[in-house]
């Protein structure tokens, strides 16, 4: 199948370095400390933050740091047929796990000892990118719940389909079963937090499609830094201030 | 990275602030390998230091937008309600922390010899406090892993509100008696001297 027309077009459209249309909304569970939506194309994604607060499992208490837990679940009408079983199951159990670990390492967790963190990510509506537009919303909802963190993560995928490097990709990209990058990166300090891949790639190739992935993420970070600083004039607006 | 305009003072996680040569970390900043950064998006501002400490660099703070909820610390002042009296103690749950509510809740343990400075082994729980209690106390320190220790040892400390067997809101007559007004009937509480 020709996911990249002989014009340089894929599938939907979009050129080869180009990225879905962005979108981003804070403080959308009100009841949550933070909480973000994050769409990426048709990718829809609600992460809701909860924290610090006391640990409920004291036996997993830790006295010099908080506890960070991370849910992500797909809604049942999320993907084209309705699901049956859409958390417990081995991919939600490690895409949890690396969304944990990534926002882990950048939230400063000395600050708040024997506390916990919890942050709940949803997928609406399932188009490629899931995992992420989920780290990118969970950034935002930290940010919202103002949670101290080292920098803000982003994250963005990238693919080798037709020979040609293809940045952001779609559910339809992503089955086509060629390799998909996905990059997690600290934008100011310049530093990569999450690097996963499928299938293989020849080791100069991935140089580049990880390139371009981390240039996705950097055009993440700019658009996620815009929401941050407009929510700030916002409630500072709010307040009078 | 590029940085489009932006307001005069507002800063994202990750921001540089400034070098740790020059300034110190507050709150709302931290720092790494000699540089000061923001860990939460807000105003930055800068604090001079004060006439006497050794360290004379200003303290440059995030000023963050979103207000947690109140957290008891040591000294400071709270209303509780007690939920259970028992023969050496009083169990409450912590409400407000000074002026400001807390958003969830603490557990504080008032011990028997915490409730009034005077004749401390000879403290009767029943007749200090009963379940419903409304009471001001001062926090003594962070206790236990269950709940902060609380004292009422203090004449503008004890129960401020308490309702009656009959239902009826009661008044104090001394610190150690208040009154239905209903039905006239004497009830003992370690009551709270209220007023200047």
């Amino acid at each position: 199948m020709e996911y990249v027309s002989p014009e340089g077009l894929r599938i939907d459209g979009r050129r080869p370095l180009e990225m879905r249309k962005l979108h981003a909304e804070m403080g959308v569970v009100a009841k949550a400390d933070g909480s973000a939506s994050f769409v990426m194309g048709n990718t829809k994604v609600i992460a809701a933050v909860y924290g610090p607060r006391e640990v409920q499992n004291r036996s997993q208490q830790m006295s010099d740091q908080a506890l960070v837990r991370c849910e992500y679940s797909m809604a049942n009408f999320s993907t084209g047929d309705r699901m049956r079983k859409q958390k417990g199951d081995r991919r939600s159990t490690e895409i949890s796990l690396v969304i944990r670990q990534t926002l882990e390492a950048c939230i400063l967790t000395h600050l708040m000892p024997r506390s916990q963190i919890d942050i709940y990510v949803q997928v609406l509506q399932a188009d490629g990118g899931t995992r992420s537009a989920c780290i990118n919303a969970a950034t935002l909802a930290l940010a919202d719940a103002a949670i101290p963190m080292r920098d803000i993560v982003t994250s963005c995928s990238a693919g080798y389909l037709n020979s040609t490097p293809l940045l952001d990709l779609n559910y339809v990209e992503d089955s086509a079963g060629g390799p998909d990058v996905t990059v997690g990166i600290l934008p100011k300090m310049d530093k990569v937090t999450l690097l996963q891949m499928d299938s293989k790639l020849p080791i100069d190739i991935f140089e580049n499609v990880m390139q371009l992935a981390i240039e996705g993420c950097k055009a993440v970070a700019t658009y996620i830094q815009e929401i941050l600083l407009e929510n700030t004039k916002q409630l500072e607006y709010h307040r009078g201030v | 990275m590029a940085l489009q305009e932006r307001e005069e003072g507002l800063v994202t996680p990750g921001d540089v602030l400034g070098k740790a040569a020059e300034v110190r970390a507050g709150k709302g900043a931290y720092e790494h390998s000699g540089l000061i950064y923001a860990s939460i998006t807000g105003r930055s501002l800068t604090v001079s230091p004060s006439a006497e400490s050794p360290d004379q660099r200003p303290t440059l703070e995030v000023m963050g937008l979103k207000a947690h909820g109140a957290v008891p610390e040591p000294g400071s002042i709270v209303i509780a309600r007690v939920t259970k009296v028992m023969s050496r103690m009083a169990s409450v749950d912590i409400m407000c922390v000074g002026f400001k509510s807390v958003s969830e809740k603490f557990t504080g343990t008032i011990r028997q010899q915490d409730v009034r400075a005077t004749e401390i082994d000879k403290v009767d729980m029943h007749l200090s406090f009963r379940p419903g209690d409304t009471v001001r106390a001062i926090v003594l320190s962070l206790g236990d892993a269950r709940a902060y220790y609380l004292s009422t040892a203090k004449n503008e400390l004890g129960v401020i509100s308490a309702m009656s067997s009959a239902g009826e809101t009661l008044v104090p007559i001394s610190w150690t008696e208040m009154q239905c007004p209903l039905t006239g009937q004497i009830e003992q509480r370690k009551v709270a001297k209220v007023g200047s």
